[in-house]
């Protein structure tokens, strides 16, 4: 078998990773916020699915939690122009230090399509969805 | 910044693919109408600043705090959800290295 072409990145979050090229994602506008950084890779640990880490290739101490948006709402519906099939969809989590709720953004999810792996962000125009949905109460 | 004077139904256009149509103006409020292909993604500016805000703090998430919250079970996830995302390429984490 081929041998996989890996890069290592040093990582905040997990210390050094080595991932495939293969698993990288590449996000032409980058992440609103976040415009410079084209490229992402998931990363999950056990112990904390099926919360995931959307990491940085070019800033890897940059990541965000991420979370299937459906675990969240049953009946989360992100509207036509997706392809279920082949868009992955992600909502990005923030959990604040002591005292604060987690939050997951419903308003504007992370899209990935597995057949070419490219990912956007995507603010959907459906104002029934929170940028600051609550996940937990603290 | 380029100021431009539209009548109502008069338009601008925006690149070669952008258009705006001022619709109406009615006590202080303005109604625009945009037209612009899929790629280029239009939103009320307070919106667009509000997902920029979201994603800064999700970014400053601390990965104990996420390892706490979740084992202590304080998540309220919805474990039969009728549909789940795809799977996607997936780097897990090697617990060898970890610090």
């Amino acid at each position: 078998m081929q041998k996989q072409e890996v890069v290592n990145i040093r990582t905040l979050h997990f210390g050094e990773l080595e991932i495939p090229k293969q698993n990288i994602l590449d996000f032409e506008f980058g992440i609103l916020g976040f415009e410079d950084l084209k490229q992402f890779i998931i990363v999950s640990e056990e112990e904390t699915e099926p919360f995931k880490w959307l990491i940085s290739v070019e800033e890897p101490n940059i990541g965000f939690p991420i979370v299937d948006p459906w675990l969240l709402d049953n009946n989360y519906n992100p509207g036509r122009g997706f392809n279920l099939e082949e868009d992955a969809i992600f909502s990005i989590v923030t959990l604040g230090k002591k005292d604060q709720n987690m939050t997951a953004n419903l308003k504007a999810p992370i899209v990935i399509n597995i057949k070419d792996n490219k990912g956007k962000q995507v603010i959907l125009p459906n104002d029934k969805y929170s940028p600051t949905f609550i996940v937990s109460k603290k | 910044m380029l100021v431009l004077s539209r009548k109502i139904g008069e338009q601008i256009t925006v690149g070669n693919s952008v258009k705006v149509t001022v619709l109406s103006f009615d006590r202080g409020i303005v109604r625009l109408g945009i037209e612009a292909p899929k790629s280029i993604p239009v939103h009320r500016k307070e919106v667009h600043d509000k997902i920029v805000e979201t994603n800064k703090a999700a970014s400053q998430t601390d990965i104990n705090s996420l390892r706490d919250a979740v084992s202590s079970n304080n998540v309220n996830l919805n474990k039969n959800a009728k549909i789940k995302t795809i799977e996607t390429p997936l780097v897990k984490k090697n617990k060898v290295i970890e610090e």
